[in-house]
């Protein structure tokens, strides 16, 4: 047998692994050691590489940049930012039909902005706006959906952790990412207010209505969120200009939020303990995936298969439009069982080789980064898509009164809104790239 | 066996919050570093020059702090091995929870006690290695770039750390074993701490 069907024999087995439940990390980093094996004709490889691969994947630079950014986001949890934010989203939209749903988005895209992560911004939000929800008597489904949705805003705005890995991966700028995120991110949120506006219309709720708020006050509650403000402009604004590199900016968004959370009285022993220890389980996940898919990924560059089965694929003929349109649909299919990032570090290397090789009319950069922002969010909606739906769960623990099929009929809608959005952002690249080629 | 598990899970947590501590620590010195480095650029800067000359030297005084990134990286790389064995205890690696639901309770039990079999033997070997690459390291004298600390440090933290993960993988095994032979889990009796 030769490496190349080995390479090919490894996709199956691998996925054959990781749906007997099998951690993702684990099996990854056991086909790859094993494939490697087999291929190079005995373990001598494997144990030489072994010297030396653990440290050097754990000490890249570039990758600490992941446990930073998690760090910030669970101390901008304890900061009493998400509060505030809610508060000030709720007087500018609370009096409209569906208000109260559509502020909790807006509070969620603004803690999305100092939060990297989506988990966190929708347990965050969801603390905050899930009572409130229902206290103006918003059904049970909607309530749980919203914030579901709300919360994939975290990582679609940057800062992004997934966006970062992808980064990495490709060998992308990650500010050049982190603009082409922008415009999409600030597009998903009005996606989600209309799909709630909608949702209000044709299903009648007893959702309240309540007064218009005076705009003195709207004001003052949104002077409250200066601080969210000042984060995201030197996290990102430093990482634009040029100030700092992004793990440098991530280090400074950690130790403000730190100091936020600090003078907002949110670091006790305990929350300061599980802030940790939440940063240390979420970081120790994502490196073990990351150092399974390493030992993966060189088994998969040894036996060719990337650049194989990219060819193999160029010389079927189909329209880059066909192949872009199938992995997206592949990477829906696969988010409703996966979580984003095994799916990014598992996928990303076999996908991007083909992409970067199709002609879209775009530079071989503007591609790369498009495609970047396309995966953010069909990765995104897995977060979102039953059965498997992580926000879907977190949001549902939270909330004992409200069914899960419910929740899983109320989120149909955002995600239609999802889709809508990725065909949109499909065939007009321009809306993702405006905004960078304008800054670049 | 209830007393093995507090102590695996103490040392565990406490290895945890010793990899926190540190990415504190390098948050500190990231931090301050781009305090220094900016202080000095200012210092250097044509305003100050101009119209506050006196401001220079002062300001110029202030450095970034020499080889911080080399701190990140080793810094970073213990505290990940650090944070694995918590992440190992608390059941938080990802996986594709589909075919559960399928499955009978005992089936899945089963499967669960396979892969942490393969986790052991995975760890084993990776600590293993780490270690003969420490040797390796030590045998050469390699030191890093900035600095000129030797890289065999970081790798000996890493190592300790990955010992440790071994220890906790090895229990987490013996723990599923136990609910495989339809044991009750150990921490059913007592309170579920999260």
């Amino acid at each position: 047998m030769d490496s190349l069907t080995i390479g090919y024999l490894s996709l199956p087995v691998l996925l054959a692994l990781i749906f007997m439940r099998m951690p993702i990390g684990l099996a990854m980093l056991v086909v790859g050691l094993g494939g490697t094996m087999v291929v190079t004709g005995g373990p001598n490889v494997v144990l030489a590489k072994l010297k030396n691969e653990t440290y050097s994947t754990f000490s890249s630079y570039s990758l600490s940049i992941v446990p930073l950014f998690l760090l910030m986001g669970q101390f901008a949890t304890l900061g009493g930012m998400s509060t505030a934010l809610f508060r000030a989203a709720e007087t500018w939209l609370g009096h409209r039909r569906g208000g109260v749903a559509m502020a909790s988005v807006g509070a969620c895209a603004g803690f999305g902005a100092i939060c990297g992560s989506s988990l966190a911004t929708a347990a965050t939000m969801g603390q905050v706006a899930l009572p409130q929800l229902k206290k103006h008597g918003y059904p049970g489904g909607l309530a749980t959906a919203t914030l579901a949705a709300g919360g994939t805003l975290g990582i679609l705005i940057p800062p992004s952790v997934v966006l970062v890995i992808y980064a990495i991966i490709t060998e992308q700028n990650i500010a050049k990412l982190f603009v082409a995120a922008a415009v999409p991110g600030l597009l998903a949120v009005i996606g989600y207010m209309f799909t709630i506006a909608i949702m209000m219309r044709f299903s009648p709720s007893s959702a309240q209505l309540r007064q218009r708020i005076p705009y003195r006050e709207r004001l003052k509650a949104l002077a409250e969120i200066w601080r969210v403000l000042l984060i995201f402009a030197l996290v990102i604004g430093g990482i634009y200009l040029g100030w700092f590199t992004p793990t440098e900016a991530a280090a400074v968004g950690a130790a403000g939020t730190c100091i936020i959370a600090w003078f907002a009285g949110g670091l006790s022993r305990t929350t300061f303990t599980d802030a940790i220890l939440s940063t240390a389980s979420t970081t120790a996940m994502i490196f073990f995936i990351i150092l399974g898919a390493a030992f993966f990924n060189s088994f998969l560059a040894l036996t060719r298969v990337p650049q194989e089965l990219s060819s193999t694929i160029l010389e079927l003929g189909f329209s880059p439009l066909t192949i872009l349109i199938v992995i997206l649909c592949l990477y829906l299919i696969f988010g409703c069982f996966m979580d984003s990032l095994s799916m990014i570090l598992l996928t990303v290397p076999i996908f991007f080789p083909i992409i970067s090789m199709l002609d879209f009319g775009l530079t071989p950069e503007e591609t790369a980064i498009w495609f970047g922002i396309l995966v953010l969010i069909v990765v995104e909606v897995g977060l979102i898509t039953p059965p498997v739906g992580m926000n879907l769960f977190v949001i549902n623990a939270m909330d004992p009164a409200t069914r899960m099929l419910d929740t899983y009929r109320a989120v149909l809608p955002f995600i239609a809104s999802d889709i809508l959005r990725t065909c949109l952002l499909v065939a007009f690249p321009g809306i993702t790239l405006f905004l960078m080629r304008w800054l670049y | 066996m209830a007393q093995i598990d507090r102590l695996v899970r103490f040392m565990a947590k406490a290895l945890a919050l010793l990899g926190g501590v540190i990415l504190l620590a390098l948050v500190a010195t990231t931090t301050l570093s781009i305090v220094g480095r900016s202080l000095n650029s200012i210092g250097h800067s044509e305003i100050v020059a101009t119209y506050l000359p006196f401001l220079a030297a002062p300001l110029q005084w202030f450095r970034p702090i020499t080889g911080d990134f080399e701190l990140v990286e080793a810094g970073v790389a213990f505290a990940i091995m650090a944070f694995l064995p918590w992440c190992q205890i608390e059941q938080g690696h990802a996986k594709v929870e589909v075919l559960t639901g399928f499955l009978p309770a005992t089936a899945n039990r089963w499967l669960a006690l396979l892969w942490e079999a393969v986790f052991c033997a995975a760890y084993l070997l990776i600590a293993w290695r780490l270690i003969v690459g420490t040797n390796d390291k030590l045998r050469y004298g390699e030191t890093s770039f900035m600095l000129q600390f030797p890289v065999w440090w970081g790798y000996a933290t890493v190592s300790a750390a990955a010992v440790l993960a071994c220890i906790v993988a090895i229990w987490s095994f013996i723990l599923h074993a136990r609910e495989a032979a339809g044991h009750r889990h150990i921490r059913a009796a007592t309170s579920r701490v999260n």
